[in-house]
């Protein structure tokens, strides 16, 4: 699926004050492609990611994904549409704790249409050991790699990765970033992943800079690091 | 600054407290308004009991001349010529006559046990009109030495047209001291209003009528009462010697008499405690204070089990702020300081609220009883005790309870209370469930997980959901308890007109009126009860059973016998039973049950009762008729229509209670509802978040949050419908038993199915602000930093 943004702002109000967090943005992201977008702390990666998915509306401009244009979609729909065709990884990881590994996956499966088996996904995320397992009795890298098999389990045609190796350690973070690269060769899944470190973006197809709400720079990387060989910044 | 801070934060919950004070207030004031009302009835009933020397136990005598009556009248009373089919007739016919054999009487009981003391006790019903409504008085002769009348006002009657009646009666009525009643066509002036002991409540047969609107006590001069043409009823109180207890009577008495061959005129005794017209108050202000207790505990523990929750609740979002606070020296106290101040600021005043409602209820609460019990009361005064109770007990618990919690997580160190909680075991009640719910879809498995995550939370909704449905089907279980007493019997029958026959005379019929024969007092299988010959082709009054198919027909094989006789004494269909009338016994076998609840009752065929007492088969003393009968034609004429009025009123009462309880279980059903899935919501924020985010429409995360409300809570309907159940017929049983009054609650489909739509209903009333919350929360939250 590809993604293209026309002219997108989004501008939020707090009393008479408008701040701009994403400013006229033109932007097209490719079917099976591994997007990073890199930016500091108030860039607006985060709200250009909500924007983009969906979860967010933008003040004005177009979002379209394949032929359906989402910015014009009401709530409904949009839910529909992120139950059919995205998936999401956050930094925190939100598991229920009281469901099992293989249960907090299903919780993902259970609104697809076309899923993956819970078995299939968990051994690719290698946690096919720990599938009995409660998130409390995993490691901070194994619970990511859970939200990563919720995520993945549905099949989605584009994945949503807001900072998902921020609260990990550089061993596990590489981990975690091997399996995203593995999911999106293997299965062809559009990737945008957001984070402030640079580093990660050795690994993915295009870099797209932002600063202040805009698009500064983008760069396409002719060639690609796996994750596990990238030198942490 | 502390106290700014947790002020800030107990403010957005304002509306959670706010219910939650609104159960404190409940709970208070139900305590002290049942308390405070009771104990005004309390202290003076015990004095007037004792200044009134009121009976401790009642003894009820066959209406009927055994031999050794039948001896005495021939060999003692030379004016009687026949001995007539009931004592209360050989009154017309030769008082001294009458009262010599009930004196033989009373000498047998007192010649076969010692330590009593005994006096007779005879009645006389008039039923009159009063404004166009069918009023009963039942007039008492007034007695020397036990249950003495007892004036609230005005005197005694002093001469042949006065009369005393209650003051309930009179208030109901707005007649004062002066104003006239008309009894047999006879003008009396009120001269006072009385008391007896033995009728608190003004309760002249099983039927649990007790109105005090159509019914009163009455007080006549000794020459007016006998100067009445109603029949007279009599029977013995008693009254035990210094030392002599409840339970030796039991032991010496009540054990023994009916195996007594002297006593066989004793058709039953019963202790005061269990005789529902005297005695019925004791269980009464012991109930009532039981009952008070019982439900301001359960409420004040679900208030209390909530508060726990909130404030762990309140404190776990503010453990971070709590760390910072501790890593920078705050000690424990200057921490929980302004926690411990807000709840307490918070929960005294709804505590005090409760309280005083619970005074200014106090007052209505205690006249509540005095409209159904006749006895004095007393102004409603506050005592110590009921403030300890009902103030510093339930506040006392809070605290302490809040000062666990608290001083629990400030317990913990600065930088663990810096880091999300981290949850280290799932509970009990997790563990054990998940294996049962392998199977299950994992939105339906949430749906379960979710709740047994907050055991306390998940125990207050059961408790308060259980507490709801209770009461919700007791209320329908009420509906309808004096129809089935009284009005469906008198409907299903068309003997609209009662007559009773003079004493020596058989009863003569016109048209379409039917011969009858009633017996008060027969005696059924050592039971003392109600026995009616009717013929079995009578077209006014057909037996029915609880099908609804007419059995009258079977009376030509054996004797039929109401549900509640069959109840109360254990038999039915099939059973061989002697029944005792006067001189004669003869074995018949129950052939029917009717559906009635009018009292010990049986039906028997016309011509075999006439052949027991008279050996002829056309005696009979009393006629049913659809039409109206002629009061010049019989001693008493009695409709039914008036009987039916009185079921009515009391069907009123019932009703009134059935809907107070409703509301009650709405109102507290809903508000625990309302705090539980609103906290739900608040604890699942970020879940709910996630849920949208994966896909989720509001629909299906509704049913996964909030859905296993709604599973549990009908899952806790379904549960308490048989403990429900269980506890009438126990209460059904108890009252049999205990009173020898059957109170026919019933539970039908119909009321199950109401039940269920209100407790549905209560149940979206109170998550509906949830479910709204649930609505507004948007996509973005699951991105924040927390750990769940």
């Amino acid at each position: 699926m590809s993604i293209k943004l026309d002219n997108v702002t989004k501008t939020y109000f707090t009393g008479e004050v408008e701040t701009h967090a994403v400013k006229n943005v033109d932007l097209e992201i490719k079917n099976g492609e591994f997007v990073v977008l890199l930016g500091p702390s108030g860039s607006g990666k985060s709200t250009m990611l909500n924007i983009i998915s969906g979860l967010d509306n933008p003040t004005s401009g177009k979002i379209s994904i394949d032929d359906e244009i989402i910015s014009d979609m009401n709530a409904k729909q949009l839910t529909k549409f992120r139950r059919d065709n995205l998936g999401f990884i956050f930094q925190q990881y939100n598991l229920l704790q009281t469901l099992s590994v293989k249960e907090n996956v299903e919780v993902g499966r259970e609104v697809s249409k076309l899923p993956f088996t819970v078995e299939e996904v968990l051994e690719q995320v290698g946690l096919t050991p720990q599938t009995t397992k409660y998130p409390f009795q995993l490691s901070g890298g194994e619970q990511q790699r859970v939200s990563i098999a919720r995520a993945v389990v549905k099949n989605p045609k584009i994945m949503f990765c807001d900072e998902p190796t921020g609260a990990l350690d550089e061993e596990m973070a590489k981990e975690v970033l091997g399996i995203l690269q593995k999911l999106n060769e293997t299965y062809k899944t559009s990737v945008v992943l957001i984070t402030h470190n640079p580093s990660i973006g050795a690994m993915a197809d295009r870099i797209i800079k932002l600063n202040s709400g805009e698009v500064v720079e983008i760069i396409e990387n002719k060639t690609k690091l796996k994750a596990s060989e990238i030198s942490w910044g | 600054m502390l106290f700014r801070n947790v002020f800030r934060t107990l403010k957005k919950q304002y509306v959670q407290l706010l219910l939650l004070g609104v159960i404190i207030i409940l709970s208070s004031f139900i305590y002290t308004t049942m308390d405070l009302g009771i104990g005004g009835i309390y202290t003076p009933t015990e004095q007037y009991f004792d200044e009134t020397n009121q009976e401790e136990f009642a003894m009820r005598m066959m209406d009927m001349p055994l031999e050794i009556d039948s001896d005495y009248i021939t060999t003692s009373c030379p004016l009687v010529t026949e001995v007539p089919f009931s004592i209360s007739a050989l009154k017309v016919i030769n008082k001294d006559c009458y009262y010599g054999l009930l004196e033989n009487r009373l000498n047998t009981i007192t010649s076969e046990y010692d330590n009593l003391i005994l006096e007779l006790r005879e009645s006389k019903d008039v039923y009159f009109d009063f404004q166009g409504t069918a009023n009963k008085v039942r007039i008492l002769k007034d007695s020397e030495v036990i249950n003495l009348s007892f004036f609230v006002d005005g005197e005694k009657p002093s001469n042949n047209n006065e009369i005393a009646i209650t003051e309930a009666y009179a208030k109901n009525n707005n007649l004062v001291i002066g104003n006239t009643l008309n009894l047999d066509d006879k003008d009396y002036t009120i001269s006072g209003f009385v008391l007896f002991p033995d009728y608190s409540l003004a309760m002249f047969s099983d039927a649990l009528i007790f109105d005090n609107e159509t019914q009163t006590m009455g007080l006549l001069t000794d020459e007016e009462f006998e100067n009445l043409n109603e029949t007279v009823y009599f029977e013995i109180a008693g009254v035990f010697e210094e030392g002599y207890t409840d339970l030796d009577f039991e032991e010496d008495v009540i054990d023994d008499y009916r195996n007594n061959e002297n006593l066989v005129f004793v058709t039953s005794t019963l202790l005061t405690i269990n005789n529902m017209r005297s005695g019925a108050i004791y269980a009464e202000i012991e109930g009532g204070q039981n009952t008070a207790i019982i439900l301001s505990l359960l409420i004040a523990s679900i208030a209390l089990l909530i508060v726990g929750i909130m404030v762990s609740k309140v404190l776990q979002s503010q453990r971070g702020a709590i760390g910072i606070l501790k890593s920078m020296g705050y000690t424990n106290l200057e921490i929980t300081l302004p926690y411990i101040f807000f709840i307490a600021i918070l929960s005294f005043p709804a505590i005090i609220i409760g309280y005083f409602l619970g005074v200014l209820g106090a007052e209505p609460m205690k006249n509540i009883y005095l409209i159904v019990y006749l006895l004095p009361s007393q102004a409603v005064a506050q005592t110590l005790e009921t403030f300890v109770i009902a103030v510093l007990v339930p506040f006392g618990f809070l605290i302490i309870v809040s000062y666990i919690i608290i001083r629990r997580i400030l317990s913990q160190k600065p930088v663990t209370l810096l880091n999300p909680p981290i949850t280290s075991n799932a509970n009990f009640l997790t563990k054990r469930m998940h294996g049962f719910l392998k199977r299950l879809k994992i939105t339906t498995k949430i749906k379960h997980l979710l709740l047994y995550r907050n055991m306390i939370k998940f125990s207050v909704f059961i408790i308060g959901m259980f507490f709801a449905a209770f009461l919700i089907l007791l209320s329908f279980s009420m509906v309808g308890v004096m129809d089935r007493m009284l009005y469906d019997y008198y409907d299903n029958t068309d003997h609209n007109y009662i007559g009773y026959c003079d004493y020596m005379d058989i009863c003569e019929t016109t048209g379409t009126q039917e011969k009858v024969i009633e017996i008060p007092s027969a005696i059924l299988d050592d039971e003392d009860i109600y026995l009616v010959g009717l013929d079995p082709d009578n077209e006014l009054h057909k037996l029915l059973n609880k099908r609804g198919k007419e059995i009258t027909n079977d009376l030509e094989n054996g004797i039929i016998i109401t549900t509640s006789l069959g109840l109360i004494n254990g038999v039915g269909v099939g059973d061989s039973l002697l029944l005792q009338v006067g001189e004669e016994s003869k074995e018949f076998e129950v052939v029917g049950v009717t559906e009635e609840y009018t009292g010990k009752k049986a039906y028997i065929d016309i011509e075999e009762l006439a052949l027991l007492l008279t050996n002829t088969t056309t005696y009979s003393n009393t006629v049913y008729s659809a039409t109206e009968l002629s009061e010049d034609d019989f001693l008493i004429v009695i409709s039914t229509e008036d009987i039916l009025q009185q079921a009515g009123i009391m069907q009123n009462l019932f009703n009134i209670m059935v809907y107070v309880m409703i509301i009650a279980s709405v109102v507290i059903g809903s508000i625990v509802v309302y705090i539980l899935t609103v906290m739900t919501i608040e604890d699942n924020f970020y879940n709910i978040s996630l849920f949208k985010v994966i896909g989720y429409n509001n629909k299906e995360i509704d049913k996964m949050i909030l859905g296993g409300y709604l599973t549990y809570g009908i899952g806790t309907f379904l549960v308490t419908i048989p403990i429900a159940y269980g506890l009438f017929y126990l209460m059904t049983y108890y009252m049999a038993q205990f009173y020898e009054i059957l109170m026919p609650f019933r539970f039908e489909i119909w009321h199950g199915i109401l039940s269920l739509v209100i407790f549905i209903i209560l149940f979206f009333l109170g998550a509906y602000v949830a479910k709204r919350k649930l609505s507004k929360i948007s996509l973005q939250e699951a991105m924040k930093m927390y750990q769940v």
